[in-house]
């Protein structure tokens, strides 16, 4: 039993790492081509035509990431330069050894997106004096000051939320909100940006507010004993969509009826709910943007021109009006 | 040089009386036994004394003075030391570090080693011990363990020194051991108080004996009175015989154990025994007694031989095979291995039947309760009901369970692992009769005892064990405890490891 | 020594009386005395939906919490639980959507995963010599893992026969009907049956237990299997309240669980504990969650709240334990 776990975790790296080195030569042969290119290419006068930058991805196990390496590659064709992917398969120390890479390949700048944030210090900090240019992306660096932080603007977010809660209950009644797990930063920033958003209708009234920590299960157990307290409200506004469909199945047929619920994230299922009528919306977030702003601090560090040291992406408000878009 | 003396003191807990107006007084140099039944009353009064339990009326006088002993510190403190019934050692820390416990020597904040060394070594010569010094109590044997809390003891140079039963685990050579100590002791005008079971003991190192009954003091007297007054004077009335061994006719044979070896414990044991009979197995501690049992009962495992009980032959290391085939096993340690002491009376006596009558699955619980009250009462067990929690029954009555287990489970061969020890008198007496109605029932026992009277005059045949080997068999009839202790030595070369 | 005996059955006092009985019941003492406050502070409480909603949502908790029972009384513990009923849920669903198994058929999949994998708890504590805290806290990450490989990390749909374990028949939740039909199944394995008679007899002593013949080892990888059989119910209903199999369903359930087990008045070092406390324990603990949001308690709050909770629980075991060695 042990020797067969071992076993697999062995070929499991292994293959992660024959994986790694696969799409190593890949790229650098691409970069070979495109090096190639942008030498006849003369129209671009910018230092960043050609330069190599590189794209250290967390996972692309994950559809959100992947979305946002396709929206850094076409802005990367766009502008001209040459774009390294690297995927970490959400193996930190893999990620590390991807980061000392891009050193070593000539990076004149990093796009990083860390598996995690504290575990990646060390590498990015080597790169940071080593004066390369780091651009975080959804994900920081914990204590590192770097170049660009690109990340969802969650407090706007929880604004728009608001908004369209709002408009969906008629602008008055009462408001409950399930909140994420306590301390997030997630968390925080939608409940800060739902209440300062909420607070433009004098009519409508948070009644509660308990934390389901992110859970379905949790989402449904905490609706339901709310639901007990004030049978009489008509909207829920949720941290997550896991959180906001535990609550659609404690409120059962009154779902998108007597009661609206909102979510955050635009994941399938919340997508699915929406297009039924059960969830009145959910924030999604814009991954191909994330990408595409990442890349254009990159070339801006690159040339010298000034970076913006935090750059919020701004996301989406998902209705049944333009779900259509996203259900593909 | 200290006198030490109870005055008229009395104790309560609640409503009971455990101490009526007892007083005695033990002069330097002396040794005073405190005799009695379990319950009598015996450790309380001691507890007293070692500032443990405060008397309710009466005083404490030391050399005459009266003393207020708040706690066992205090009584440290006036030169008193205690060796308790249940051992206070801590088995992962090293010998010397336990002689010195809470007065390890320290220079600058740091355990000075070399000073630790000497002190302990210095205690553990005193008493004649040899032991390595940085050994983990716990890998020693209890016999030695108990040397060591009395080496602790006499490490604080106490002048008045009690002794709760410490020749209870002890092989007589070890009690012989300690007894020359005592009488150092006594000659540096040590005032010592000694309790034991073992009456026999007595003349050999008490001066005077107060026979406790029921927390009243019955009767101050030499150490010298004959046995059979003694256990008149505790129990309040005579026993004729302590011994009761009745002898019946013999049958065919019921356990034959040929060539058990075991690496390291066991070589060569064979022997048999038969309907009726009671083998007796002697030794000192460490010579494989219990081992024997042991593996004939499957508790451990064995390299080889057989074991082969009325007929049927029993694998090694098979418990549940060896009961089916009539072997019953009461170890030598009641609590830790032979009682659920949280369980009641009847789940502890049907524990071993608790399978082979359950029906689909279901336990038979109406009938294992009826069984184990009927045998309860055909083995006399003192209790409220057969609901009763086990742990709150006497020594005694608790080994009284063990047995009547394999009573229930109709066991016909009973292995006895010291199945008096810690058991008073009038209880001893009790399980003796019941070897006997074992053996008048055509069943057979097998009894390891360190207690030598008790194995000559129990049994009909003495296996006498050394190293781990047989070292010869003796009739009881003829036996004598020298005859007994020369084969229990012999062959002593293999057991240099547990003596050194 | 009879004599110490004698002094303390002796000595009952009134204060006495309330301790013990305090130490008996303390549990059901608890849950009747937070009723009444929740009651007091507001009436919503005492509604018969919020009351069927508490059970609801004690239920999944409570049905783990027998196995673990079990576990406990041999002075074991089961730290694979949560891991185990996610696990079962997703077996369910995934022999369900992907290999098109009939659903009841699925449902039982779904069971015997469970009770396999905590027989290979039971076989590695009992055989292997593991520690059961280590054996199943190894157990906690190989079937959470397990869970992931299966699911690819995504929440799959259950089937309706997992479904309906979670829904209403008529005005009757069926999360409270399983956790019921669980729990006398429970206390009758516990009370009337060999194997649950010599769970007591182990976990009181295990070596007197053996050498009076009990098949210690068996009885071992049984009360570990029939652990993973409980888990695997209440995974099976909280996905069926989902009509989703979630791959982080029930992460940290375990200690809901054994919180609930001694809450109820069982002790850790084994021998002792019963099915209606744990039952007691779960509802309270339940109780508890509902009465916090009730009343809209900061969620930073109710962290505290349940912490001094089950501190005040395992401070009741050592009292008890006390109270047995006097």
């Amino acid at each position: 039993m042990k020797g067969i776990i071992v076993k697999s975790l062995i070929t499991r790296r292994a293959l992660a790492t024959i994986a790694a080195v696969g799409l190593f030569a890949t790229a650098l042969a691409g970069c070979n081509r495109d090096g190639g290119a942008s030498g006849s290419d003369s129209t671009a006068d910018s230092k960043a035509t050609g330069a190599k930058v590189v794209l250290a991805v967390s996972t692309m196990n994950n559809p959100f990431f992947v979305t946002l390496r396709d929206g850094a590659v076409a802005e990367a064709e766009a502008k001209g330069i040459s774009l390294d992917v690297s995927d970490a398969q959400n193996d930190a120390s893999t990620q590390s050894n991807q980061l000392a890479n891009a050193q070593a390949i000539g990076a004149k700048a990093v796009i990083v997106n860390p598996v995690d944030s504290d575990a990646v210090v060390p590498a990015v900090q080597r790169l940071v004096s080593a004066s390369i240019p780091i651009i975080a992306v959804d994900r920081g660096v914990t204590g590192v000051e770097v170049a660009s932080f690109i990340s969802s603007d969650n407090v706007a977010g929880g604004r728009q939320a608001a908004e369209a809660l709002a408009k969906a209950m008629g602008e008055k009644g009462k408001v409950l909100i399930l909140q994420g797990v306590p301390g997030t930063s997630a968390s925080r920033e939608r409940g800060q940006g739902f209440a300062e958003g909420i607070k433009a209708f004098s009519d409508i009234q948070v009644v509660g507010q308990q934390t389901a920590n992110f859970d379905r299960t949790q989402g449904l157990n905490v609706t339901s004993n709310l639901m007990q307290a004030h049978p009489d409200v008509t909207g829920i506004f949720a941290e997550n969509d896991e959180m906001a469909l535990g609550a659609i199945q404690a409120l059962g047929a009154k779902a998108g009826k007597d009661v609206m619920v909102f979510g955050f994230d635009g994941t399938p299922d919340a997508m699915e709910a929406i297009q039924d009528g059960r969830m009145v919306g959910s924030i999604a977030q814009e991954p191909a943007e994330l990408g595409k702003l990442a890349v254009d601090q990159a070339v801006n560090a690159i040339n010298g021109d000034p970076v913006d040291e935090t750059v919020p992406v701004p996301v989406t408000t998902v209705t049944k009006d333009n779900v259509a878009e996203f259900l593909q | 040089m200290t006198t030490v003396a109870l005055e008229n003191v009395s104790k309560s807990f609640g409503p009971v009386k455990v101490i009526e107006d007892v007083s005695f007084t033990v002069e330097p140099g002396t040794v005073h036994v405190l005799l009695g039944e379990n319950g009598a009353g015996k450790s309380t009064l001691i507890k007293m004394i070692a500032g443990i339990h405060q008397p309710d009326t009466g005083r404490v006088l030391l050399n005459g003075e009266p003393v207020t002993l708040t706690d066992p510190r205090a009584a440290e403190r006036h030169g008193i030391a205690t060796i308790h019934q249940e051992l206070n050692l801590v088995p992962s820390l090293s010998v010397a570090e336990n002689v010195l416990l809470g007065r390890l020597p320290t220079k600058r904040g740091l355990i000075d080693s070399r000073a630790m060394r000497q002190q302990a070594q210095k205690a553990l010569d005193r008493i004649g011990l040899k032991v390595r010094l940085d050994r983990r109590v716990g890998e020693l044997g209890i016999a030695q363990q108990q040397l060591i809390e009395i080496a602790k003891a006499l490490s604080i140079d106490a002048s008045v020194l009690i002794l709760d039963e410490p020749t209870a685990a002890l092989s007589s050579t070890e009690t012989d051991q300690l007894f020359e100590i005592m009488e150092t002791l006594k000659e540096r005008g040590v005032a010592m108080i000694f309790i034991s079971h073992h009456l026999d003991e007595l003349p050999r190192i008490g001066d005077n004996v107060s026979v406790l009954r029921d927390g009243k003091c019955v009767a101050v007297v030499p150490a010298s009175t004959e046995e059979a007054e003694l256990v008149r004077l505790m129990v309040g009335r005579s026993i004729e015989d302590q011994f009761p061994r009745r002898r019946g006719t013999l049958g065919e044979t019921l356990l034959e154990v040929s060539d058990l070896n075991s690496a390291g414990t066991l070589s060569n044991i064979s022997f048999s025994v038969r309907a009726g009979e009671v083998l007796g197995i002697a030794g000192l501690v460490g010579a494989g007694r219990s081992e024997v049992l042991r593996a004939i009962a499957g508790a451990d495992s064995y390299d080889s031989g057989t074991v082969i009980v009325d007929g049927t032959k029993v694998p090694p290391g098979r418990i549940p095979r060896a009961i089916a085939a009539g072997l019953g096993l009461v170890p030598e340690d009641r609590k830790a291995q032979g009682l659920v002491l949280g369980a009641t009376v009847a789940e502890n006596i049907g524990l071993a039947t608790l399978f082979r009558r359950a029906r689909a699955g279901l336990a038979d619980l109406r009938g294992q309760r009826e069984s184990a009250q009927r045998i309860s009462e055909q083995l006399r067990i003192q209790m409220h009901s057969v609901d009763q929690q086990v742990k709150n029954l006497s020594g005694g009555n608790q080994q009284k369970v063990v047995f009547g287990r394999w009573s229930l489970a109709n066991s016909r061969v009973m292995l006895l692992d010291e199945p008096t020890r810690g058991v008073d008198v009038g209880a001893k007496v009790e399980i003796y009769q019941l070897i006997n109605e074992v053996t008048e029932n055509g069943g057979a026992v097998v009894m390891v005892s360190s207690e030598l009277p008790e194995v000559l005059a129990m049994s009909d045949r003495i296996a006498v064990m050394s190293g781990g080997q047989i070292t010869g068999e003796l009739d009881a009839s003829t036996a004598t405890q020298d005859s007994v202790m020369t084969l229990a030595v012999k062959n002593v070369d293999d057991t240099s490891e547990e003596t050194a | 020594m009879s004599s110490t005996t004698a002094s303390t059955t002796g000595t009952t006092s009134t204060w006495d009386k309330v301790k013990h009985f305090l130490a008996s019941n303390g549990a059901l003492v608890g849950l009747v005395g937070l009723c009444i406050l929740l009651f007091i502070a507001t009436p919503v409480f005492l509604t018969g939906p919020n009351l069927l909603n508490v059970g609801i949502q004690a239920a999944t908790v409570a049905i783990m919490a027998f196995g673990m029972t079990f576990v406990i009384v041999a002075a074991g513990i089961d730290l694979s639980v949560g891991s185990m009923a996610a696990l079962a849920g997703m077996v369910s669903a995934y022999t369900f959507a992907t290999s098109g198994w009939p659903g009841p058929i699925a449902l039982i999949a779904g069971l015997l995963a469970g009770g396999l994998i905590g027989a290979v708890n039971g076989f590695a504590n009992a055989y292997f010599r593991l520690p059961s805290f280590i054996a199943t806290l190894a157990m906690l990450s190989i079937a959470r893992g397990l869970t992931l490989v299966i699911s690819q990390g995504l929440p799959l749909s259950t089937p309706e026969s997992v479904n309906f374990l979670g829904s209403s028949l008529g005005p009757v939740p069926m999360p409270i009907v399983v956790m019921i039909l669980a729990g006398a199944a429970a206390a009758f394995i516990l009370r009337y049956t060999a194997i649950g008679r010599s769970m007591y007899a182990i976990g009181g002593n295990m070596e007197a237990a053996r050498l009076a013949g009990i098949p210690v080892k068996k009885i071992q990888v049984t009360v570990f299997a029939l652990s993973g059989l409980f888990s695997a119910l209440a995974g099976m209903v909280l996905a069926g309240r989902l009509n989703t199999a979630s791959p982080q369903a029930a992460t940290g359930y375990e200690l809901d669980a054994i919180a609930a087990v001694v809450i109820g008045g069982a002790s850790l070092a084994g021998g002792v504990g019963k099915i209606t406390g744990t039952v007691v324990g779960a509802l309270l603990l339940a109780v508890i969650r509902n009465g916090l949001n009730i009343l809209n308690v900061s969620s930073f709050w109710q962290q505290v709240v349940i912490g001094v909770v089950i501190a005040v629980a395992v401070g009741m075991d050592v009292m008890r334990r006390n109270e047995a060695s006097h």
